[in-house]
């Protein structure tokens, strides 16, 4: 084994393992136990992505009015738009860390899961390999692979959608309203590719690991909802209504703020110069 | 850089990040072992060894023929499946949708000029033995469910089990279904049969003794554990492995329990009994040599590798293939122990090893059979089971 299978996945799978043992030998249950219990130990981390995602678009009608103010003078605008995420203390790539911090842990979870589901009789002969010496997880194999009417180790075409439709609900909520057409078209396409291409893979794919995404999109939904509200997904007839944190609230009052002294700043300048 | 132009391609790396998320998804899920590829063993007889090939179909082999004659029957058909890539279930199917081939666990049966084959499309093949022409087919309509257990043809009855949970037995000849009986849980272990009685072990953590002419309970024996090692019956004892790491012996007339012994992992293939020992791979990387009456350990060795491929003895030697890829000779004996390693195979060996005339047959995952004879250390070239 290499350092990724004894560091990550083996202690991944015995916990899988073990804790089906509590959860009435169900690999369902499991399945949906682990993915929330992972995602919870991740919030912090999760929370910092979306409000890092949040604080970006916040800034885009502010982007807007520098780029038509300053449009023609790049380097004025260059030097604007940096003064503005320093102002608000947002990093343009903030909401990237957290994901990649996260990625190793997923890839973990999934390749357990595939593991342990054991569709073949060489992937139950693999997985010999990654027991610790506690008798559990010798006696516990192969796990019931039956959940719900459902045979997690075979694709299932209903859980495939949705898994497309739970990610589709979820990109939605990401994508922000009142962009600009071209960016609404890229958006887009962004909204439809990733579901479409995540619910074909579904059909090839063990319906346990359909599962772990469908549980991993509403708990990101979830999420997404405590953050930013319904966000792209409102059906309100006005603009989305956001949960706003005070932490939000602050940002906001010191951007206008900002953007009052940078506009009489300039009301100043303008004078000046017209008076010249 | 405008705004626009930075966002637009903010958002086209956001999209080539995606693609490579669910790439990098799909290949880190491609793990080894998801697609069925099977595991069978070699039979020789008269010369001519008959083997399941990883393209899904018998081969034979005339040993005698110089330079060696290599027959194929016609590749197994894969079962109507639903899955398009790595959870095909129908009998084969590799990641990416390449063409499929039914894996072949059993080996291959020989009796009265038939090669009964078990494909893991849920058929059962009887070949004429001389030119592999296909005699018959059960189902012949349909499909059972995978089949990974071996077969055991006695007097004029062919028995295997299902991972339907079912205990089958056919004639030889027709083939007419005589009986079937129904466990709680898959079978992979292969029937024995012995003094009219067919053992057979069951997912269901048990191990039963079924009358062989009407499929009758007459015992059944629980252990702790699912259950896939094919028994082994001698001197009316029956010893068999589990995965709760025990093995156990059982008296053959009424399942009693003789002894068992503990290892630190499964046991997972069929042990062989020598001079009254019976020795027991198991999954930890030990053969255990076990006294055949009491269980006590009166030998053992460390073979540096898992063995799930059931060992062969000759001349006095137990020949044992670890997943590693490592076949050595063992001495069978305490008086004098001793490893040797024989050759290091390209890859892991899982198949049951065969044996003929001092010469060991290894039927690796790379669709070759390697050869070795064991008095002389000689080895020969291997025998690719490839069709071209």
């Amino acid at each position: 084994m290499n350092v990724w299978d004894i560091v990550i996945l083996q202690p991944m799978i015995n916990i899988l393992i073990v804790l089906s043992n509590f959860l009435f030998n169900n690999f369902g249950l499991t399945i949906i136990a682990l993915t929330i219990i992972i995602r919870f130990i991740l919030l912090p981390l999760t929370n910092r992505q979306l409000r890092a995602t949040k604080a970006l678009s916040t800034l885009q009608p502010k982007m807007q009015e520098l780029q038509k103010k300053y449009g023609k003078d790049k380097q004025k605008l260059a030097q604007e738009q940096m003064q503005l995420y320093k102002t608000s203390g947002i990093n343009p790539v903030g909401c990237a860390v957290p994901m990649l911090i996260q990625f190793p842990i997923w890839i973990a979870l999934y390749q357990a899961i595939i593991l342990s589901l054991a569709v073949s009789p060489e992937a139950l002969l693999n997985l010999s390999r990654y027991f610790y010496s506690w008798a559990t997880p010798f006696v516990e194999l192969p796990l019931n692979n039956y959940f719900l009417g459902l045979n997690l180790a075979a694709p299932n075409v209903i859980i495939a959608l949705l898994v497309g439709t739970t990610m589709w609900i979820q990109q939605k909520m990401v994508n922000p309203q009142n962009q600009d057409p071209r960016m609404a078209q890229q958006s887009m396409l962004m909204l439809w590719m990733m579901p479409i291409m995540f619910t074909f893979f579904s059909f090839s794919f063990p319906s346990g690991l359909a599962l772990y995404w469908v549980i991993s999109n509403i708990f990101s939904i979830a999420a997404q909802y405590y953050v930013t509200g319904w966000g792209g997904l409102s059906f309100g007839g006005g603009g989305p209504k956001d949960r706003e944190s005070a932490r939000d609230k602050k940002l906001k009052k010191r951007l206008y703020v900002e953007g009052a002294k940078r506009d009489e700043s300039d009301g100043k300048t303008d004078s000046k110069e017209d008076s010249k | 850089m405008n705004l626009k132009r930075k966002n637009r391609l903010l958002v086209k790396i956001s999209i080539l990040v995606a693609v490579l998320l669910v790439t990098v998804l799909v290949f880190t899920g491609c793990i080894r072992g998801m697609t069925p590829i099977g595991w069978s063993g070699v039979t020789i007889s008269d010369s001519t060894l008959y083997a399941g090939s990883k393209e899904g179909r018998l081969v034979s082999v005339n040993l005698a023929a110089s330079p060696q004659m290599i027959s194929f029957a016609e590749p197994l058909r894969a079962a109507p499946t639903g899955g398009i890539g790595c959870a095909s279930s129908g009998g084969g199917g590799a990641c990416g949708g390449a063409p499929p081939a039914v894996a072949i666990y059993g080996t291959p049966v020989i009796s009265e000029n038939l090669v009964y084959l078990a494909g893991y499309n849920g058929k059962i093949f009887a070949y004429n033995a001389n030119n592999l022409q296909q005699r018959w087919v059960f189902p012949v309509e349909g499909n059972l469910a995978p089949i990974v257990s071996g077969i055991a043809v006695a007097e004029d009855t062919l028995y295997f089990g299902g991972t339907d949970g079912k205990v089958y037995a056919l004639d030889t000849e027709s083939p007419e279904r005589r009986w079937e009986f129904t466990t709680g849980g898959e079978i992979w272990a292969t029937p024995v049969v012995s003094n009219g009685t067919v053992f057979v072990s069951s997912f269901d953590k048990k191990v039963y003794a079924l009358d062989a002419a009407t499929g009758d309970l007459k015992w059944e024996f629980a252990t702790e554990a699912t259950n896939v090692a094919t028994p082994l019956v001698a001197d009316g004892i029956v010893y068999v492995g589990s995965l709760d790491r025990n093995i156990y012996a059982l008296n053959e007339n009424d399942g009693s329990l003789v002894w068992s012994f503990s290892g630190g992992n499964w046991f997972w293939s069929q042990p062989v009994i020598h001079n009254g020992i019976v020795f027991a791979p198991c999954l930890d990387s030990w053969v255990y040599g076990l006294d055949a009456r009491t269980g006590e350990r009166r030998i053992e060795y460390n073979v540096e590798g898992q063995v799930s491929s059931s060992p062969v003895v000759v001349n006095d030697q137990l020949i044992v293939a670890t997943r590693n890829g490592r076949l050595l000779s063992l001495s069978t004996s305490p008086a004098s122990p001793g490893q040797l390693l024989i050759a290091n195979i390209v890859d892991e060996v899982t198949a049951p090893l065969g044996v003929s005339n001092d010469v060991v047959y290894v039927n690796a995952p790379d669709n070759n059979i390697y050869a070795y004879n064991v008095a002389t250390g000689a080895r020969f070239s291997p025998i690719s089971l490839g069709s071209q």
